[in-house]
């Protein structure tokens, strides 16, 4: 019951601090996921092609090449007549693109003979750099159709060139690049849960201490244990406020620009995002115990700010670990708290089974440490120096 | 009513090696506080007026002696001591982000009274001690005589029978000293045990029934004013404290 009344004081009185609410509503749930999924969507806008977008190409002698212009249009590429001076128009920025066709292309077509083609463009410009990549591949696919044409003209099979077959069989499910996506999500609910819970963890102990609130609050009729309890119930619960905004922030960021991710397996839809959520909610304890138990043994709030400042490095360290190191899915690794849940909500996300008996080992083993975690925190509190 | 018989509190020096001597803050601290008057801790600053009222108000272990209050052991019983004591320590230590009437509610409530009576009881002490004005307001930008009423209030919640004041009038103002006197006296008429702790001769001099002169972390002497003059035959108490430190020795 006292703990009740003292979680429900400590929520209150953080709404009321502007530091705690930036961080457990806004830094976490918004900016991370924005900074981090806005720019995996815009990269993958500027490097993937959507080849049904219809779009206009200027071409400077197009009269010279009826055939490959019908191709272009049958591939949703309209031409349009070029400026006089392609490279300079390109140059400048005016157009991203032109193809211009030389007066030889006709008859050096005819005489079997390389046809000359320009393809002016802009490499250090993304979007002209995109439009040439659209084109060269459209051109390249109209080469091997002429070669082709070519060879059996003249009486010879075409498949007589093709030397090597060559066959990509990916054996992983995601790819490297669907890897570092998967992990991106237990990364940002990491994140999001540390931050969450940080400012109301530092402000209701360490704080209290130096606001010297806390030596009248000892000697009302209450123990030390309902007041740490009660701490570590405000604590938890702006930790799942922030992870459940996070978990509702990118499910729609992914709604709102539902884009194709590399490795085709990742997903950031409702039931995955939900699983997810649901295996990393036994770090929420977990990390609330850690943050209360951190900030319950350091003098003051300047102190236990270094302390869980370099204790940011426990969200981020899992990550570089399964990126830079092959770790293997073990019974030992999944009970580890953040480690486990790196693991598992990477599967998740890839919408991959997981073991029932790792899902329990997870459960188990972090409940464990935030309960560990707990008892340090109310011994702490017992002790005299925590008047400071 | 607050017996202590031989308190002894040490602590380790800050930063001390292993080995090395304790810091003595109270040698030994006896005396006894009556319900219904007022008990007075003269002493300069560090001579374990704070440390004293600590022990008693359960926050630290005496290592040596023993106190209790109203007959509970301040070690053996400090759960049944908390509930019959007020303690407003040195520094009111109020939640600033909290309106005076959240402040005072909230002790109330952990206090063990419910929402209704901690409702009750909270605007009867705000009017009691004259704090309608601003009571509504966030004690962020509080003067020191209001941030004493929050904490005196608070103090005073729960009903108990004996309440202790580290420094009640530090900081505050002449009217405010006045105003605290005034809520001190009738608190002790009304049959409470009243114990507070001074460096300022006149302070207690005005207040208490009974002195209680300690230097050193230890307790001098304990008397009535009339019996602190006549068993030192000084003419005033701050002659008479000199005397019975044995300050000029």
């Amino acid at each position: 019951m006292s703990a009740a009344i003292v979680a429900a004081k400590e929520i209150v009185d953080n709404f009321r601090d502007r530091q705690t609410l930036f961080y457990a509503l806004l830094f976490g749930p918004v900016l991370v996921p924005l900074l981090l999924g806005g720019s995996l969507v815009a990269t993958e806008r500027q490097l993937s092609i959507d080849f049904d977008e219809v779009t206009e190409l200027a071409v400077s002698g197009a009269e010279l090449a009826p055939n490959l212009i019908g191709f272009l249009r049958t591939h949703n590429i309209d031409a349009v007549p070029a400026p006089d001076d392609p490279a300079v128009a390109v140059r400048r920025g005016e157009l991203p693109l032109v193809l211009a066709i030389d007066a030889r292309y006709g008859e050096a077509l005819r005489a079997g003979r390389p046809a000359p083609l320009t393809l002016h463009l802009d490499d250090s410009d993304k979007d002209s750099s995109k439009a040439g990549r659209r084109v060269s591949s459209l051109l390249e696919l109209h080469e091997r159709t002429l070669n082709a044409l070519r060879l059996q003209h003249r009486g010879i099979d075409p498949t007589l060139f093709d030397s090597l077959e060559i066959t990509v069989a990916d054996v992983s499910s995601e790819g490297a690049g669907g890897q570092l996506l998967a992990s991106l999500l237990p990364f940002m609910f990491i994140m999001s849960m540390v931050m969450g819970g940080f400012y109301l963890a530092i402000d209701t102990t360490a704080g209290e201490r130096e606001r010297r609130s806390l030596e009248p609050l000892l000697t009302l009729p209450l123990s030390r244990g309902s007041i740490v309890f009660g701490k570590f119930a405000a604590t938890l619960a702006f930790v799942v406020l922030s992870v459940l905004l996070t978990a509702i922030s990118v499910w729609s960021l992914f709604q709102v620009f539902p884009i194709e991710l590399p490795g085709g397996q990742v997903r950031f839809d409702a039931p995955t995002v939900t699983r997810a959520l649901a295996l990393a909610s036994p770090l929420a304890p977990f990390i609330a115990a850690l943050l209360i138990a951190v900030s319950a043994f350091t003098r003051s709030a300047k102190e236990a700010q270094t302390y869980l400042g370099l204790m940011m490095v426990f969200p981020i360290a899992p990550f570089f670990a399964l990126q830079y190191f092959s770790l293997g899915t073990s019974a030992a690794s999944v009970a580890l708290p953040m480690l486990g849940q790196y693991q598992l909500l990477e599967r998740a996300t890839l919408g991959e089974p997981i073991p029932h008996g790792h899902v329990v080992l997870s459960v188990g083993g972090t409940l464990t440490a935030a309960a560990l975690l707990l008892w340090l925190a109310r011994r702490l509190y017992t002790r005299e120096r925590v008047l400071g | 009513m607050i017996v202590a018989t031989e308190l002894h509190k040490r602590f380790r020096r800050p930063g001390a090696r292993r080995g090395e001597a304790p810091l003595v803050a109270v040698e030994s601290v006896s005396f006894t506080a009556l319900d219904g008057a007022v008990t007075g801790l003269l002493g300069p600053n560090g001579a374990g007026k704070s440390t004293t009222l600590r022990m008693l108000a359960t926050l630290i272990r005496p290592d040596g002696g023993q106190a209790s209050i109203d007959g509970h052991d301040v070690t053996g019983d400090a759960l049944a001591v908390r509930q019959r004591l007020g303690f407003m320590p040195h520094d009111a230590g109020v939640y600033p982000r909290l309106s005076a009437r959240e402040n005072i509610h909230y002790y109330a409530r952990l206090a063990g009274l419910d929402a209704h009576a901690a409702s009750r009881r909270t605007g009867e002490l705000m009017e009691r001690l004259d704090m309608t004005g601003f009571a509504e307001r966030r004690a962020a930008g509080f003067s020191q005589g209001q941030r004493t009423k929050v904490a005196l209030a608070r103090a005073l919640v729960h009903r108990p029978r004996t309440i202790m004041l580290d420094e009640p009038t530090n900081g505050l103002d002449v009217m405010a000293t006045r105003g605290l006197r005034g809520i001190i006296r009738e608190l002790a008429e009304s049959g409470h045990c009243i114990l507070f702790s001074s460096h300022v001769m006149h302070e207690v001099e005005a207040l208490s029934d009974t002195i209680a002169i300690i230097a050193d972390g230890r307790v001098a002497m304990v008397d009535s004013l009339g019996g602190i003059l006549e068993r030192t035959g000084e003419g005033n108490l701050e002659d008479a404290f000199v005397q019975a430190t044995g300050a000029e020795r």
